[in-house]
């Protein structure tokens, strides 16, 4: 049976349920959440970090596309307040983008800024992030939203460097990441690549919501389909 | 409950009221307006531009096809008296259509000029407009008209990336910018990623405004017109 994490998700995990997995989203996985602009890719991400926080798993927030105080104003339309989360320190984030606005960020030692044009920079702060929440507990999530503004201000070789870097970092430490991407952004050859490095996928389209699995004991990659809404309180997947 | 600025559309507020929001534009997001040429997109802008300098909301509008004496003309054309605002400069003008061949145009503390060829130079006009404007502490807008021309007088990768530093620095100040784009005119790769860099997207196809996305509304749309006074829902 393969071990699972609670998504956060209502409908999902009922979804994903089957003879192998308790449904959900498998436990160490890394998960690539992509579709057209503005289908609630981040409100998935805010929402799965949050119920992770809400389960005491620690998160490791790398915001790129919104800085930190946006972050927080997103959250908190939906009724998901991280100021104690980040007072406590479970929730660790790195800001790669509020430098662009001239903001001057305060760094502690959970909030840490750096700048998507300094991709080094971002995996040396990702390093110590990931270690940071490792010795929270090693029950962590972690979530990147999203590639699109890594894609902006760098070639597509060095983002998916960084991306595979993140990603084996993530994995090796036990933790269980989601990563936010655009479709269409990138010329197709390099999307179909991308798409390739995550052991699931999530297609959110605006109505449908696909889910492709590969997991480690099957050869053949497991498919679920069902639609969706973003209601008041975040994502909700139709039972089906 | 989102708190919206009001667009200056008649119709639009409306068409965007739902529970959560008292409709029009919520403030401090960004929104895309786009689709065909012609279709009444920069006088969305005059509407939305006039709607807060006579509510007393300063604006920074940074032309890239119009100069200031076009933009003087059009929306003289809509009835929106602009030289009021420019006099007491509460309309802080970018204009990139100088020419570099021709000398200094008059600039006063609020009229600058840049050039469209010259992306650095526009944002460190920005960032100074900005700054003027942010000495109130109130909200303000601010229009950016338009993508297109950027995208094609520069490399695109670049103009994404001044889109993305323009969006933050607003956002950053408290302002609700508004960039415009037409629909086709740069490859799909860039258009999906201008899509994907704003909050709100609003189509203008000719007959019909559709709000393909906005903060807490699903998708709507309504028949428009353009009038005399501008464009009615």
């Amino acid at each position: 049976m393969i071990k699972t994490i609670e998504s956060g998700i209502p409908g999902f995990d009922e979804l994903t349920l089957s003879e192998i997995t308790e449904g959900g989203i498998p436990e160490k996985s890394t998960t690539l959440i992509y579709g057209p602009p503005k289908t609630g890719k981040s409100i998935f991400c805010n929402q799965f970090t949050y119920h992770g926080l809400l389960n005491l798993e620690p998160c490791l927030y790398v915001t790129t596309d919104y800085g930190l105080k946006q972050v927080q104003n997103n959250m908190m339309e939906f009724q998901w307040f991280i100021q104690n989360y980040i007072q406590n320190q479970s929730l660790y984030i790195i800001d790669g983008i509020s430098k662009l606005s001239g903001k001057k960020i305060e760094d502690t030692t959970n909030i840490k800024s750096s700048f998507v044009r300094n991709p080094s920079d971002m995996m040396v702060k990702i390093g110590i992030g990931t270690r940071f929440v490792y010795k929270k507990s090693n029950h962590f999530r972690s979530t990147l939203d999203s590639l699109n503004t890594l894609f902006i201000f760098n070639p597509p070789q060095m983002v998916t460097r960084v991306l595979n870097a993140y990603l084996r970092r993530i994995t090796e430490a036990g933790g269980t990441c989601i990563i936010a991407y655009t479709e269409g952004i990138i010329n197709p050859d390099t999307e179909t690549m991308l798409k390739s490095l995550f052991d699931n996928t999530i297609k959110l389209d605006g109505q449908n919501i696909q889910i492709k699995s590969h997991f480690e004991e099957e050869e053949e990659v497991t498919n679920y389909r069902s639609t969706y809404k973003i209601t008041d309180k975040g994502i909700v997947v139709k039972k089906v | 409950m989102i708190p919206c600025i009001e667009s200056g559309i008649p119709g639009f507020d409306e068409l965007t009221r739902s529970d959560s929001g008292t409709g029009g534009i919520p403030e401090n997001s960004s929104t895309l307006i786009y689709g065909p040429s012609k279709t009444g997109k920069s006088i969305f802008n005059y509407q939305f531009t006039y709607q807060g300098l006579s509510h007393e909301e300063q604006c920074l509008y940074i032309t890239t096809d119009q100069s200031l004496k076009q933009l003087e003309g059009n929306m003289f054309d809509f009835q929106i008296p602009i030289e009021k605002y420019i006099a007491d400069k509460t309309l802080y003008v970018i204009d990139t259509t100088s020419d570099i061949s021709q000398g200094m145009q008059t600039k006063t503390e609020t009229i600058v000029s840049s050039h469209i060829n010259n992306p650095t130079d526009i944002m460190v006009k920005v960032g100074s407009g900005v700054k003027y404007i942010c000495k109130n502490n109130q909200r303000f807008r601010s229009v950016l008209d338009s993508t297109t021309t950027l995208l094609a007088y520069n490399d695109s990768m670049m103009i994404l990336r001044v889109l993305k530093a323009y969006l933050m620095r607003v956002n950053e100040a408290g302002g609700t910018p508004i960039i415009t784009y037409t629909e086709n005119s740069a490859d799909s790769m860039i258009e999906t990623m201008l899509k994907s860099m704003v909050d709100n997207i609003i189509k203008l196809d000719g007959k019909t405004l559709t709000v393909e996305a906005m903060k807490s509304i699903g998708k709507r749309s309504s028949k428009y017109q353009i009038t005399k006074q501008g464009i009615i829902l």
